[in-house]
């Protein structure tokens, strides 16, 4: 048991690996594979796919202990709010951006985002938000007249 | 030689217009702005910028977005000097030596010589891609599928072995981008594929989108909860205290060379690019070095060397792009991307179909570099003041600018999902230890190399040895066969001499 534990992270690779592999095989193998003087749309992934396979595999059978916790850079995404926070304005741009246009989009997206950071307050968020979508509606839509309504 | 007068004199016409010198301007400061600020890389700025280009002429949208890219190569080194907060991938390396020279009090010198290893390697890749572009082109004209396919091959398999320490998961990262990059209708026999039904993937996956998911998005993230404020304060660098010695210049001048020279080799390289040439050549530096014990402390060599190797890689990187219409890296996707956008084809014969372009390019290069000589000595204390903006502020206006730029591109709200979507697999891919460089470089070669694969082999009749059988193609699947062979000696060794060592330790 522990052998699997201390490689856990190259068994994970290769096991993810090769099960996309996996799927891609299944779904290249549905559409026409085509011979090799004639190739169909199938053939080239269903190469791809057996690839995956074969290092996932190789993933799995070379995998060796991972070095000690703590040498793998696992900052990348430690800040909880930052990530949801960040999310959360990207997802609310997408929702409004059509349904309600450029300004409030941006608004929302720059508020939300302002307060991923733990040194803004709610008050400096609104304002960077209202700046910022001001000033987005002027470079976009007066400016450069992109196919954006400001308001729908 | 005439001929290359000739040429540059329909380049500076193109580039030395107002127009030219306008975008090339506000490219090289835009750049310099972004690379100088930590948290948005070059794909980010580009996907911010686009909207703009889309209303230009396409030599001056080129020439500008060029110049972004050229420019935030010249402006990462600072924010990596003064912070060691890297404002780029390519200038993590500068950081090395860079930093501890800003400690000792150097920070003028460390950013003047590379400011000038900058210009020099950038103006050797200028050089090498003003003489080999054309012949090369030429040559390519001659060019079958199955070139093209073993170039492609040969770049991927460069980009995903060298300067790797885990092979196999980069080649896996390449094999999942090559099938990411045939999400879509497959052009021959108009079947979708890997759409699930949905009909905003029939153009296939949005390259800006997924490339500022894997690289931008994880670093926005990562910098939301910043508080730090820089202690860097322009007082400090004053022009006399950054001139060097002539000692130091005499220590500068051969890494600048050997730099450039490496930069040049990996940029023209498809696949392998900047990053893999600044690493290269900082241990090359290190190794040949007369007191390697400096490195890491403050060595000068180790800012100019890398610094160098990676504008020269910068430019070299338009060697196969403008030439053979491969791209060595996703910028030079966006550019392909940009150039088919106002209706021109890549491809070998972009050179002598429009000249204007191609060369005024080549000459906004030079213009360019000047433009930066001057942002970056004599206006450093504009960048540094810069550093100086809170980032809490800062970076909400860059996730807004990102979201209308994505969205501006196909004014497609599916985009943004596929951002998302892309994030959180750039980070699954991190905490497992992947790459995602390779990733994107198979997505974007992905369409390409099937297409090529296919029309190979239908000319051949099914011969899969027409790959080796024709003298350029052959040669290059032989030199990519030998990178193979070497890297999976190399991993046997390892396997081997790691079962020894467990087999002794189980009998003591």
């Amino acid at each position: 048991m522990q052998l699997l534990k201390d490689r856990r992270e190259d068994l994970i690779a290769g096991a993810v690996t090769a099960g996309l592999g996996a799927f891609i095989l299944v779904e290249a193998v549905g559409y026409r594979l085509g011979t090799v003087r004639s190739m169909g749309p199938g053939y080239f992934p269903m190469l791809l796919a057996m690839c995956m396979c074969v290092l996932g595999v190789l993933l799995v059978v070379l995998s060796e202990p991972s070095p000690a916790e703590g040498e793998t850079d696992k900052s990348q995404f430690a800040d909880k709010r930052g990530v949801v926070m960040v999310t959360a304005a990207f997802l609310a741009f997408a929702v409004l951006i059509e349904r309600a246009g450029l300004v409030p989009a941006v608004g929302l997206a720059v508020f939300l985002s302002a307060l991923a950071n733990r040194a803004t307050n709610l008050v400096t968020a609104v304002i960077l938000a209202v700046v910022t979508a001001g000033t987005c509606w002027l470079i976009f839509n007066l400016a450069l007249g992109l196919q954006i309504k400001a308001f729908v | 030689m005439m001929e290359l007068f000739h040429n540059l004199g329909i380049g500076l016409g193109v580039a030395a217009s107002m127009a030219g010198l306008g975008y090339c301007f506000l490219g090289v400061t835009l750049g310099t702005l972004v690379g100088v600020l930590p948290g948005i890389g070059t794909m980010a700025t580009l996907a911010m910028l686009l909207p703009i280009t889309f209303h230009v002429d396409a030599n001056y949208a080129l020439i500008m977005l060029a110049g972004i890219y050229y420019g935030a190569a010249y402006g990462g080194s600072t924010a990596s000097i003064l912070l060691n907060l890297p404002g780029t991938a390519t200038s993590a390396v500068t950081g090395i030596d860079g930093y501890p020279m800003a400690q000792k009090g150097q920070a003028g010198l460390a950013l003047f010589v590379t400011a000038i290893a900058s210009c020099f390697g950038s103006m050797f890749g200028v050089v090498l891609l003003s003489l080999f572009s054309v012949p090369l082109a030429r040559v390519a004209l001659q060019f079958g599928p199955q070139e093209y396919f073993a170039l492609m091959f040969l770049g991927l398999i460069a980009a995903s072995l060298i300067g790797s320490g885990r092979s196999i998961r980069s080649l896996a990262a390449v094999t999942l981008g090559l099938a990411l990059g045939l999400v879509g209708l497959d052009l021959n026999s108009g079947v979708a594929r890997f759409t699930f039904g949905m009909p905003e993937f029939f153009d296939g996956l949005p390259l800006v989108a997924i490339a500022i998911g894997l690289f931008g998005l994880p670093e926005i993230i990562a910098n939301a909860g910043r508080v730090v404020r820089s202690s860097a304060s322009a007082k400090d660098i004053s022009f006399r205290s950054m001139l060097p010695t002539r000692a130091q210049w005499k220590r500068t001048a051969m890494p600048m060379l050997r730099g450039s020279a490496i930069g040049s080799f990996f940029g023209a390289l498809p696949g392998t690019g900047g990053v893999v040439a600044t690493f290269i050549s900082y241990a090359t530096e290190k190794k040949i070095s007369r007191h390697p014990e400096e490195f890491g402390k403050g060595a000068i060599e180790g800012v100019t060397a890398p610094e160098a190797a990676n504008n020269a890689a910068v430019q070299s990187a338009f060697i196969p792009t403008l030439s053979l219409g491969i791209p060595g890296d996703p910028v030079m996707a966006i550019m392909l991307g940009v150039m088919m956008i106002h209706g021109i084809l890549p491809g070998p014969s972009v050179i002598s179909d429009s000249p204007d372009l191609f060369w005024g390019l080549v000459v906004s290069f030079v213009i360019g570099n000047v433009f930066l000589l001057v942002l970056n000595l004599p206006l450093i204390g504009i960048w540094v003041r810069i550093l100086s903006i809170p980032y809490n502020l800062l970076f909400p206006v860059i996730v807004a600018f990102v979201c209308i730029g994505i969205y501006s591109v196909n004014y497609q709200v599916m985009d943004l999902f596929v951002l998302l979507a892309f994030g959180f697999l750039g980070w699954g891919m991190k905490a497992l230890n992947f790459e995602v460089a390779p990733l994107l470089l198979g997505f974007v070669l992905g369409p390409m190399m099937e297409e090529n694969f296919r029309r190979a082999l239908v000319i051949s009749n099914g011969e899969v040895s027409t790959f080796l059988a024709r003298p350029i193609s052959g040669t290059i699947m032989v030199a990519t066969f030998l990178i193979i062979g070497y890297y999976v000696v190399q991993g046997l060794r390892k396997v081997l001499s790691r079962k020894m060592v467990s087999a002794e330790s189980h009998n003591v």
